[in-house]
């Protein structure tokens, strides 16, 4: 689904590099999670793959591929918004807009043009059960959606992303600001997504990543130490890197 | 194995008071089933009685070792090697629990077996006897050295182990054909090697643990150990 072939990345032009020949297939409607110390370019991985990264100017991709769904994402012939139709993104600090409820997971789907009351209608109810948060919300669309707690902003988020059908979702510490049991309803919500939709997160909760992932790829210092099936990471890891890291031991 | 280094050093002081309590528990399963043949060999009911009574440490040592690694697994989540070692660790235990068991079996039959006369035929139990103490000591040394290389070789050992139980049943079991006024001291002595070959196979059940602890692999029932 998402294929990384030795890719090295610069947020300065080449002169200092912060992910090093990274290689890694992200399988389709699984979980992938990307774990690993601060710093050690797990985001920005991540925003390589739907081009998040454009927006800093002096930022290059100095080798390697990315192919998603067997197209370059990096060339000539694609464009940044249209593959991020394809590709929603998840926060850590959830963000909806200051509208109602309805408009931000409507938003997407308006500015693809669509008018259509009864369409959005159906759009919005479909995302917003997809995002389990349908029956806590449904007497109240018209409400501020930023009167909404913690946990269902980021779950309206997560609606928004799903509203545009996109393949693929990335989701960067979503659950970092939530509290045990609003995290307990993003992860389930996240287990059900996978029937629909290939997912990768970024986490630093090792029971999370341990819980939610059919993959786990471990970085450190902008290199890929070890990936493989989280089983295997989390209970027997063939790095002593991998090991130390995910049992709090000094590096 | 390794327990130093962790961040939190409070984790490696309950994994290290896991392991330490685990040896503890098993110098004291060792000592037991030593006791228990001494008592019967030497006819001495004071150390058959002492094995009974030593039994209730080992039980209540192995009641504070699963305390203690639920509560490591609730407080620090082990992954990797220390989960392991902490499951290994209850596995362990719960094997040198019902090996002390056994010892406490073999130490009341002792009882009355000593009670009547000392006969010949008791010395037939001793083959058995010391390939059972040569795997349970091994069994300790390689949970307490993590050492996988020791584990196969305590598995290896239960052929012979196998072999003297079939020799000295076989032959209690021919005198119980005949007449003779021992047959109640020949019966005791069958449950007795039974016992003892239960004391070697579960010695295998903790080297098998021990590999799993070290290689994460499960070698039960048939499975091969892979490099
Ligand atoms: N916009 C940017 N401009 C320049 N350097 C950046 C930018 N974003 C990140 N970096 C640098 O790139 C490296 C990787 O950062 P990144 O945010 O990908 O790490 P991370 O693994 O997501 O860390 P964390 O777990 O703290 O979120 C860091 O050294 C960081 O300082
Ligand atoms: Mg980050």
């Amino acid at each position: 689904m998402i294929n990384i072939n030795n890719v090295s990345f610069s947020y300065d032009k080449g002169k200092t590099e912060v992910l090093k020949n990274i290689s890694l297939d992200i399988p389709e409607k699984k979980v992938t999670s990307f774990i690993g110390p601060s710093g050690c370019g797990k985001s920005t991985l991540l925003r390589c793959i739907n081009r998040m990264n454009d927006l800093v100017e002096t930022s290059m991709i100095t080798t390697g591929q990315i192919d998603v769904m067997g197209q370059n994402i990096n060339s000539k012939e694609v464009d940044p918004i249209e593959l991020r139709k394809h590709i929603g993104m998840v926060f850590q600090k959830y963000n909806p807009f200051p509208k109602s409820i309805y408009d931000n997971v409507a938003y997407g789907l308006r500015i693809q043009g669509i008018k259509n009351k009864k369409t959005l209608d159906q759009a919005v109810e479909r995302s917003l059960r997809g995002a389990a948060l349908w029956d806590e919300v449904k007497d109240r669309l018209k409400d501020s959606a930023l009167g909404l707690s913690g946990g269902q902003q980021q779950r309206l988020c997560i609606a928004r992303a799903i509203a545009v059908q996109p393949k693929i979702i990335l989701m960067d510490e979503p659950c970092s600001a939530l509290d045990p049991i609003a995290t307990a309803k993003v992860e389930e919500l996240i287990t059900e997504l996978r029937e629909e939709f290939t997912i990768v997160i970024v986490t630093h909760s090792m029971q999370q990543a341990s819980r939610i992932s059919d993959h786990t790829a471990f970085f450190y210092l902008g290199e890929l130490i070890e990936y493989g099936q989280t089983d295997t990471i989390f209970q027997n890891p063939s790095k002593k890197r991998t090991e130390d890291y995910i049992s709090g031991r000094f590096g | 194995m390794q327990i130093q280094g962790h961040i939190l050093s409070e984790f490696d002081e309950a994994l290290n008071t896991l392991k330490a309590n685990t040896i503890t528990m098993a110098t004291l399963t060792q000592k037991n089933v030593e006791n228990a043949f001494t008592g019967l060999t030497q006819r001495d009911l004071s150390i058959c009685n002492q094995v009974i009574a030593d039994d209730e440490e080992v039980d209540q040592l192995e009641i504070q070792i699963d305390n203690d690694s639920l509560q490591i697994m609730a407080k620090f989540q082990p992954f990797a090697s220390d989960l392991r070692l902490v499951v290994a660790s209850m596995k362990v235990t719960h094997n040198l629990e019902r090996i002390s068991d056994h010892a406490v079996s073999i130490a009341k039959r002792s009882r009355k077996i000593i009670k009547s006369e000392d006969i010949d035929e008791v010395a037939l139990i001793e083959p058995a006897y010391q390939q059972a103490l040569l795997m349970l000591k091994n069994a300790i040394l390689c949970y307490t050295e993590g050492s996988t290389e020791k584990a196969l070789e305590v598995l290896s050992m239960e052929d012979d182990l196998n072999k003297f139980h079939k020799i000295a049943s076989k032959s209690y079991t021919k005198k119980l054909e005949e007449p003779s006024d021992h047959y109640k001291i020949f019966l005791n002595l069958v449950f007795i090697t039974r016992w003892i070959e239960r004391v070697g196979n579960l010695s295998t059940n903790i080297a098998e643990d021990v590999i799993f602890m070290e290689s994460a692999q499960d070698i039960r029932h048939g499975g091969e150990l892979e490099e």
